[in-house]
């Protein structure tokens, strides 16, 4: 064979996916490789830096912004499957190295190669239909940092769209926080809880037995009252739905 | 009066120091025709023609600002008589103080009532009226008293504004700050030329005003945008709080 | 200064969540002022607001950019049209300055339309401790002055009280009998006010804006009070924050667009009252004395940063509470001071001093949707991220907060993610760990400490086997050479 002409993407799997749900990063390989994208992983990769950043300690955050740039050096297109970690790439990178105008240059091409999976898919690959289907009543929550840092708003809806046999039902209060925010679950447990009982009884409210969004961090919070309430309700990456994938994706046998 | 900006107050340029050097600077930004801000260079040529495009315009649409300004200011609030003579008007007024069983009515000294003389109307309807403006046997004082004790103010206006329904007026030489407040009923009554479209236009005629007289346009200057009203307890509407619980427009012509 | 209350801001919120009237207020105001709002957007259409918003804007930017330049023409103008401008460096001054004003005029009586600025001033207490009764007028205020409380929103002081509590409220302060109609109450307020604005020797008023171009000050009300307040006593004094300037006089009309639909949904209040010193000497009426004055008391910490300028452009519409989900569920009060919800979570950190009030830039998940609703567009995430940055970091005392437990979190954090090695190490231990904790892949009770509150209502999931880093490696790296 002569020279790849394939787009070459370098996926950010992020921490969350990594640890906790890696079935969510197998579905986004397979649906980027059926789409004939040729799909590398930078083993060196762990965490992009928010969780400690939005603590505010900038000084870690950069450690691990810094290692970041370095895996993405040479990626053609840097696609994650979390609205927040690519918001952290493409609006706060910039800013943390604004005192190095070496790793700012970086961090802007970085900034500019970087896409979250539903946008990659609409925005650069220009597919809307993956031939997927998912029998089943739908709701989408538009997690904050993909709907207002990156103002991704229409991608995932047009994907589901075209998903055969999936009923979408909006969901009341759509663009309302989970209320997960990081350490705010732990540090202000009391006003996360509330504002979780709200999104969780907009979700029972549509009516739908699947639960889709964007990013991994909303789906765990807002699994973690599903599951401990009992509810019949499944939680998903728009990956998965979009990989046809059946089984949870938290649980294997252990 | 004793000046307090002495011994009490930060003086002025400790405080504008203290601002340069949050800024940054070490130097006070220059002014005049380096002002950094292009409205504040107009000359007062550009402003008279800007306003006379602004009243060509709004003499041109009249009838369309008149509708709409009666729609939009009856939309806000404001009980709206149009009225294409003045005894129309007249009457209107006639009918609101009958309905009110009003005794006393307050009014300022303004042109609009000698085209829409109210006076001797209300006095054959056994309703007092009082003229608003100080002479030799008048005082603020008794004037005040006056208005107190009246059930009715009428004004006329400065302007109207369509964009927004509201009637501007300026106090002055016979047009009290307090008429239109105190009484618990207004009616203004407008007169076509004064109707304008927007804000814009308001302020861009307050500006050519303010600059041709060598920087004064009078101590104040009050849109009035319907009647007062509150949502404070419970987000539950009242109308009429402090200010007027009806205010009437008559729109001549 | 009022009471500093912002480092209570934890215990304040649990039990303020718990309230189910203050739940049942939020609601109405969080509904009802947001739905108005965005009918109004809807009416005049998003691109039209839009284009409001970037002209209010920039408009605001190079103002606070060259504030000096237009306290200056401002100054200049008020003194112009016969007023007096003060300039008040902190609360005492401000204080200091109304006080020897309401001394050697020999003030009795003051009326009073709302003002934040006031409320920081805590100026009510120090006029009242030299015999002058002050009487707010704006009905929200009027109450909670007579309930002795602070306001719990920026635009719906007495959004937390029900129409029973002011009911009984007027009737043991006032001596009228027990109401139940609000109608009645609101005329009770009128009758009761009507004399105080006529009596008044004094009257005090906040401003929303203030023209540098002509020295104009601008107060925009829907009740009437403000109108009386400037128009009917001998004295006027308008207090306001150094940063409510703007340019000129046909800056104003945006603003009276986007302020009015942002607060309540209404395209403009009852009343924008305009004021250019005392009153003309051919006048009817008016004040006789206009004292303009200027209040910085923290705002320069503002100005100074770049990164928290843009706070300054801040015009108190209340729209970031109206969505802000965090104040939606713990209400005004909860934040400790005079400025609540988003932009109060900046504000008030950087006036009362950034270590007295660590909990406020922290407590929001910066979901963004105040920014979305501000008509200024002011980038209230990225300062609160900007605010946990310097209690973290900053060299400066004032502002860091001690971390010890949280810093070394942070470090223990970076050295397991510094390499996918040491990230693997982790893996492994943790699903050791959790095997006594694990129950068919959930965790209901988390032993540690901060985590603890994560399975109070909720549970986590347990690490799975194979990390991605595992399975990249054991199954999907090698179709990454196929196609080659």
């Amino acid at each position: 064979m002569g020279q790849d002409c394939r787009t070459k993407a370098s996926l950010f799997v992020t921490c969350i996916v990594d640890q906790l749900y890696p079935q969510v990063g197998v579905s986004v390989v397979r649906v980027l490789r059926r789409l004939g994208v040729s799909v590398d992983f930078p083993m060196d990769q762990t965490c992009c830096g928010q969780p400690v950043f939005n603590a505010g300690f900038t000084r870690q955050g950069r450690q691990l912004a810094e290692r970041v740039l370095r895996s993405f050096r040479h990626s053609q297109y840097v696609v994650v499957p979390s609205g927040s970690c690519t918001a952290m790439m493409r609006v706060f990178y910039p800013e943390l190295f604004k005192d190095d105008p070496g790793l700012q240059r970086q961090a802007k091409e970085l900034s500019a190669k970087v896409y979250e999976f539903t946008e990659f898919l609409v925005k650069v690959l220009g597919v809307e239909d993956i031939g997927a289907s998912y029998h089943g009543a739908v709701t989408y929550h538009s997690s904050c940092h993909l709907l207002r840092e990156l103002e991704v708003r229409d991608e995932p809806r047009r994907l589901l769209g075209k998903v055969r046999g999936l009923q979408l039902k909006e969901l009341p209060q759509v663009e309302s926080c989970c209320g997960f925010g990081g350490t705010f679950s732990v540090k202000y447990p009391h006003i996360s809880e509330g504002m979780l009982a709200d999104k969780l009884a907009n979700v029972v409210a549509s009516g739908a037995e699947t639960l889709v969004a964007c990013d991994m961090s909303c789906l765990m919070h807002i699994e973690g009252a599903i599951s401990r309430q009992g509810l019949d309700i499944k939680v998903r990456h728009l990956a998965q739905v979009l990989d046809n994938q059946i089984p949870s994706p938290s649980t294997k046998a252990h | 009066m004793p000046s307090v900006a002495g011994p009490v107050g930060m003086p002025k340029e400790e405080f504008l120091r203290s601002v340069r050097q949050a800024l940054g600077k070490g130097h006070p930004t220059s002014g005049g025709l380096e002002s950094p801000y292009l409205r504040l260079g107009e000359k007062l040529a550009d402003l008279e023609a800007q306003a006379q495009e602004i009243q060509r315009r709004n003499t041109a649409n009249r009838t369309e600002l008149l509708e709409r300004l009666a729609a939009t200011a009856q939309l806000l609030g404001w009980r709206v008589c149009r009225s294409p003579n003045p005894e129309e008007a007249i009457g209107y007024v006639i009918s609101v103080a009958t309905t009110l069983g009003a005794q006393r009515v307050v009014r300022s000294d303004q042109a609009v009532f000698n085209t829409v003389p109210l006076d001797t109307a209300l006095k054959i309807q056994g309703v007092g009226v009082t003229t608003i403006a100080r002479d030799s046997a008048r005082s603020r004082e008794s004037l005040r008293a006056e208005i107190v004790a009246a059930d009715l103010g009428v004004t006329g206006a400065d302007y109207a504004v369509a964009e927004t329904g509201s009637v501007v007026v300026v106090p002055r030489k016979g047009l009290s700050r307090l008429v239109s407040v105190v009484p618990p009923v207004h009616i203004a009554v407008v007169r076509p030329q004064e109707v304008v479209d927007t804000l814009d236009d308001v302020f861009l005629l307050r500006c050519l005003e303010y600059h041709r007289n060598g920087g004064d346009m009078g101590s104040y200057l009050n849109f009035i945008s319907g009647p007062s009203r509150t949502a404070d307890i419970e987000q539950t509407l009242v109308v009429g709080v402090h200010g007027p619980k009806e205010v009437h427009l008559v729109l001549l012509g | 200064m009022a009471e500093v209350k912002t480092h209570n801001f934890s215990a304040a919120s649990k039990s303020s969540i718990l309230d189910p009237q203050l739940r049942r207020a939020l609601q109405r105001v969080g509904t009802g002022f947001d739905g108005a709002r965005r009918e109004a957007i809807q009416e005049v259409t998003p691109q039209v607001w839009e284009a409001w918003r970037e002209q209010a804007r920039q408009i605001k930017i190079h103002t606070l950019d060259n504030l000096d330049y237009y306290l200056e023409m401002l100054h200049e103008n008020v003194v112009k049209a016969g007023g007096e401008v003060h300039f008040a460096r902190d609360a005492a001054q401000a204080n200091a300055i109304v006080a020897d004003i309401a001394r050697t005029r020999k003030v009795r009586v003051a009326t009073k339309s709302k003002s934040m600025v006031s409320e920081e001033l805590d100026l009510n207490r120090v006029l009242e401790t030299m015999g002058v009764n002050v009487y707010e007028t704006d009905l929200g205020e009027y109450i909670i002055q007579l309930a002795d409380e602070t306001p719990s929103h920026l635009v719906a002081p007495a959004l937390h009280k029900t129409k029973e509590e002011v009911g009984r409220l007027f009737s043991q302060k006032l001596g009228v009998p027990f109401l139940d109609d609000i109608e009645a109450m609101a005329r009770v307020a009128r009758e009761t006010l009507r004399q105080k604005f006529l009596q008044a020797d004094l009257g005090i008023s906040g401003a929303n804006f203030l023209i540098a171009e002509t020295g104009t000050l601008v107060i925009i009300t829907n009740e009437g009070n403000g109108r009386l307040c400037t128009s009917a006593p001998r004295i006027h004094i308008g207090i306001t924050g150094m940063e409510k300037i703007i340019p000129s006089l046909r800056d104003l009309a945006v603003f009276l667009r986007l302020l009015p639909r942002s607060a309540t949904g209404q395209r403009l209040s009852s009343y924008v009252s305009m004021v250019t010193g005392p009153r003309r000497q051919e006048d009817e009426d008016g004040p006789e004395e206009f004292h303009l004055v200027i209040v910085d008391n923290g705002r320069s910490r503002l100005l100074g940063d770049p990164a928290l300028r843009e706070a300054l452009y801040c015009i108190r519409c209340g729209a970031c509470l109206n969505v802000c989900p965090v104040y939606q569920k713990v209400g005004g009060h909860a934040y400790g001071w005079v400025y609540p919800g988003p932009i109060g979570s900046i504000v008030s950190p950087v006036l009362v001093g950034l270590n007295r009030a660590k909990d406020l830039p922290h407590a929001s998940t910066l979901c963004g949707a105040c920014r979305e609703a501000c008509p200024l567009k002011i980038n209230i995430p990225h300062m609160l991220l900007h605010l946990r940055h310097k209690l973290a970091e900053s060299p400066n005392p004032d502002e860091q907060s001690p971390t010890g437990a949280q810093g070394l979190l942070a470090r223990g954090y970076v050295r397991v993610m510094s390499s996918p090695n040491t990230l693997a190490i982790a893996h492994k231990v943790g699903r050791i760990l959790q095997k006594p904790i694990a129950k068919k892949g959930r965790i209901k009770k988390m032993p540690l400490p901060l985590l603890s509150q994560w399975t109070r209502a909720r549970d986590l999931p347990t690490l799975p086997p194979k990390t991605f880093h595992q399975i990249w490696k054991r199954e999907l790296s090698r179709e990454s050479e196929d196609g080659a």
